[in-house]
């Protein structure tokens, strides 16, 4: 067993703790995982990576993969697993590590899955996992039928396991990078996206008509801050440009399904709804009670938003110890 | 340029979901197929690069059951391709990205292509493995989450957008790269009714499975099975809040959302 970390910013990713505990769910007693890291932080960030209850941590230092592209990565995990004799590799769902995972899973000839949120066996001791589809409207469980997989594993469906003092191992590796492969040159933050994004985060809070004006906006956005959301939209929001179509959340937009959802404003038509109705809580502010967001939601609260959301600001702010 | 976009057939997102009778899959029943907004994405950035570039020639490439691709291909003719290819998938075969790559793959090896466009992911299984396997498969590169592509035909290179965590890095890829679309990556283009018309005209190109089988020998399998497909139990309703001012609604919310949702420290 293989778990793949991933390293941001020169940082391991929280996530990729959270991937080690996946990979313990299914990893027999006998089975200490093992772990990869690329880039040249690697060896600094072995050691928190290990703690989560890693065995060896394998790493390939190269500058190159401080920003691994998809193939890079995919060699340097093919040539992990290879080394520690793995049959199932596990991977924290980000955008970068679903977007290794099909190459991965086509040249080691294993499965793939992504989205991963539960992991057992089937009653043939068959790996068998759950997972959100059609933007969390339904789940699906499957099993893999081949001797391999890679596994993507959705982030806070995993607890991360308490840091351990398993003393880390770490043994150097060394992929041979791919010749014609694209070249990442640069990046950049999304502007006022300090929070986490929106695809990926535990909370998020979204804004829709009812928050009148652009400027009004800032009202959804410091009570994401307070609770350390991301920020989201309707698309009523989007179209008039109070923010760029890059927040909106629902048919045309981006597909959620974090542990809390807040709809602040937002009626609840269907383009929207399908966006996040896979969430787990959903709480709704609107000041019209017949609004069909409430019909959705688990806690609704009727009232004037420009009222409501200071107060709840305030109130998770405390709650946070923000003061 | 040969710009080939794939797509799959993926039920429409006004479809109302339910499960077959044993509980293991979608109940296909009434369901109308259409392309989702990845593709929809992947199919107006290939128009985009053959308006930039005259010349060059959008190809769609679908692998699923008839009649369901035929209905896809002929929607991503009407919008605008110069082509399409249908690669049979026999209906009892259980859908797989990763056959489904390989399917693709081996139609490619013989088909000229300098660039291939897809969705990140499709809108029903929400997998996002058919493209980085594909790149794989053809030893090219790939990546995801693309938007705003640009060509430059004498440095023989792409040059876009790839949204990741916190923001979005700005990349180049050889001509023969795998890129999958993000979603609203555009404003995709609708269909005009002339168009619309020509399109059933168009002869789609068939690729027989037993052509598929042949190149894929023991990879013409499914890697996963799916044994359960589940809808949520609908909610019974929001717990509505009731108060005097906002402060203690405030209150009771977070309390709510600590001690009885437990989704809040």
């Amino acid at each position: 067993m293989l778990v793949v970390g991933e390293i941001r910013d020169g940082r391991l990713v929280p996530s990729s703790l959270e991937a080690v505990a996946a990979a313990r769910a299914c990893a027999g007693p006998a089975d200490a995982p093992e772990g990869l890291l690329v880039g040249p932080a690697a060896r600094t960030e072995s050691g928190a990576f290990a703690a989560a209850g890693l065995g060896t941590v394998h790493c390939d230092a190269d500058e190159a993969l401080a920003r691994p592209t998809p193939w890079a990565w995919s060699r340097a995990i093919v040539a992990a697993a290879t080394a520690a004799g793995a049959e199932t590799i596990v991977l924290a769902g980000t955008a970068a590590g679903r977007d290794v995972v099909g190459r991965v899973a086509a040249v080691w000839e294993a499965a793939g899955v992504t989205g991963v949120t539960a992991i057992a066996r089937g009653p043939t001791g068959r790996l068998r996992l759950t997972r959100p589809v059609f933007g969390g409207r339904a789940t699906e469980e499957l099993e893999v039928a081949a001797p391999r997989a890679v596994l993507a594993v959705r982030p806070h469906a995993f607890a991360p396991p308490p840091a351990g003092t398993t003393a880390a191992t770490a043994s150097d590796l060394s992929a041979p990078r791919p010749e014609k492969d694209g070249r990442i040159t640069g990046f950049e933050r999304v502007a006022g996206g300090a929070g986490p994004e929106l695809g990926d985060a535990a909370i998020v809070v979204s804004g829709g008509r009812g928050v009148r004006a652009a400027e009004n906006f800032s009202l959804i956005e410091d009570l994401a801050r307070a609770f350390g959301a991301a920020v989201g939209a309707s698309r009523a929001v989007t179209d008039a440009g109070w923010r760029p179509v890059s927040f909106q959340v629902g048919q045309t937009g981006k597909s959620v399904t974090p542990q809390l959802y807040l709809a602040v404003g937002i009626s609840g038509a269907i383009q929207h709804l399908v966006g996040m109705v896979g969430s787990r809580v959903i709480v709704a502010i609107n000041s019209d009670a017949q609004a069909p967001i409430f019909r959705v939601a688990d806690y609704g609260v009727v009232g004037d938003l420009f009222q409501i959301v200071p107060a709840l600001t305030r109130e998770v702010r405390k709650a946070r110890g923000l003061g | 340029m040969e710009i080939v976009v794939c797509v799959k057939p993926a039920p429409d997102s006004e479809t109302r979901l339910r499960a077959n009778p044993a509980g293991t899959a979608l109940d296909s029943e009434g369901v109308k197929w259409a392309l989702t907004g990845y593709d929809e994405s992947a199919m107006e950035q290939a128009l985009l690069l053959k308006e930039a570039h005259p010349g060059s020639r959008v190809r769609v490439v679908s692998f699923g059951p008839a009649p369901r691709s035929e209905e896809v291909l002929r929607s991503a003719l009407a919008l605008g391709a110069d082509a399409a290819t249908w690669i049979e998938q026999p209906a009892e075969l259980a859908p797989d990205p990763l056959l489904a790559a390989r399917a693709v793959a081996a139609h490619l090896r013989d088909a000229p292509w300098d660039l291939v466009l897809t969705g990140k992911q499709a809108g029903d299984d929400e997998a996002g493995l058919f493209g980085p396997a594909l790149g794989a498969l053809v030893d090219a590169p790939s990546f995801g989450g693309v938007s705003a592509i640009t060509h430059d035909p004498a440095a023989r290179s792409f040059a876009f957008r790839r949204s990741v965590e916190g923001g979005s890095e700005t990349v180049t890829a050889p001509v023969r790269s795998v890129l999958g679309l993000q979603q609203a990556a555009n404003d995709p283009r609708t269909a005009k009714l002339p168009n619309i018309l020509k399109s059933r005209r168009t002869p789609i190109e068939k690729v027989p499975w037993a052509l598929t089988q042949a190149a894929l020998g023991p990879h013409g399998r499914p890697a996963t099975e799916r044994v359960a497909f589940r809808l949520p139990a609908p909610r019974s309703g929001a717990k509505m809040i009731e108060y005097r001012t906002p402060d203690e609604a405030a209150e009771k919310l977070v309390r709510l959302l600590q001690g009885e949702a437990k989704v809040f420290p």
